[in-house]
């Protein structure tokens, strides 16, 4: 990775073009050719720094709810816990962490009872009763871009 | 039609020089008014953010840690900004809490090592007086995904 990778990295993050001719946009920005900015988009791709390009939404607005959960789970329990949780669609993020409450996920459904049954649910499979669920009562940052 | 939109573009992008015709095509609709709903969804902050998701998002730093703030009610909104001010903290949400759970302010900080993490938090708290904390790293990534809407 270069230092012209870099710029675009920097700039296509939330700066991507939504235009007939995005890569044309990027170029006239980056004073790059419009073929060069797409082959090197295209590598990044292929390397597997970029993960994927499109939109990102705030849940709220499309009427979706989301929340933290953070579960405490014995040891023996986890790769069970897991498995059952990563089931949900809705749940995109799961992390475990150094605490007794190891096991974090974040859990997006279209309403909130449809998360509340789904923890109801995954406490009778498995027999977990400890999952706090965290939803956001209010946001004072949200940071989109990593300056690479 | 916005819900058929938000369905093609929380994918990938076609890697081609006009990925927004190929998307077009798909709805029967023409690129022109492709473009401006997607413009429109974005003005509308619907989409929050429209580009590049990175492997590593932590890419230049190696270390993030979640640290959970116990911070009396009435001190919530004095100290959730001045958190956020800090270049280091890339998320900052107020969280529900409960009796036998009282951590109620959420920091996610990047740092070099694990040791500067700590060291971030130590600011945070120093700045704001807030002492009642703990670190949460990641020790296993289980899940990580974008969200499939409709």
């Amino acid at each position: 990775m270069d230092n012209r990778d870099r710029e675009i990295l920097n700039e296509i993050q939330s700066g991507f073009p939504i235009a007939q001719r995005p890569y044309r946009e990027l170029g006239k920005r980056l004073d790059l050719p419009e073929d060069e900015v797409f082959l090197r988009i295209r590598r990044l791709k292929e390397e597997g720094v970029i993960r994927r390009i499109g939109g990102n939404f705030h849940s709220k607005k499309l009427d979706y709810r989301s929340t933290l959960c953070a579960a405490k789970v014995p040891q023996k329990k986890l790769k069970r816990f897991v498995e059952v949780v990563n089931r949900y669609p809705g749940v995109t993020h799961n992390y475990l962490r150094n605490h007794e409450y190891n096991v974090w996920f974040t859990f997006i459904a279209p309403r909130i009872v449809t998360i509340e049954s789904a923890l109801k649910e995954i406490s009778e499979i498995t027999g977990i009763k400890d999952v706090h669920s965290l939803p956001a009562v209010r946001m004072f940052k949200i940071k989109v871009d990593f300056e690479v | 039609m916005d819900k058929k939109i938000i369905r093609l573009i929380q994918g990938d992008l076609p890697m081609e020089l006009r990925p927004f015709k190929i998307l077009a095509d798909k709805l029967g609709i023409s690129e022109e008014e492709f473009i401006r709903r997607v413009e429109s969804l974005k003005d509308r902050e619907v989409i929050r953010r429209f580009g590049a998701t990175l492997r590593h998002q932590d890419a230049g730093f190696s270390a993030n840690a979640m640290v959970a703030w116990i911070v009396p009610e009435d001190k919530i909104e004095e100290v959730g900004n001045a958190m956020a001010q800090f270049r280091e903290v890339t998320h900052c949400y107020q969280r529900q809490s409960y009796k036998d759970w009282k951590y109620n302010l959420y920091t996610m900080v990047h740092g070099e090592s694990e040791e500067q993490c700590y060291r971030i938090a130590e600011r945070l708290s120093a700045e704001t007086g807030m002492t009642d904390y703990v670190l949460l790293f990641s020790e296993k990534e289980f899940k990580k995904t974008s969200m499939e809407y409709f």
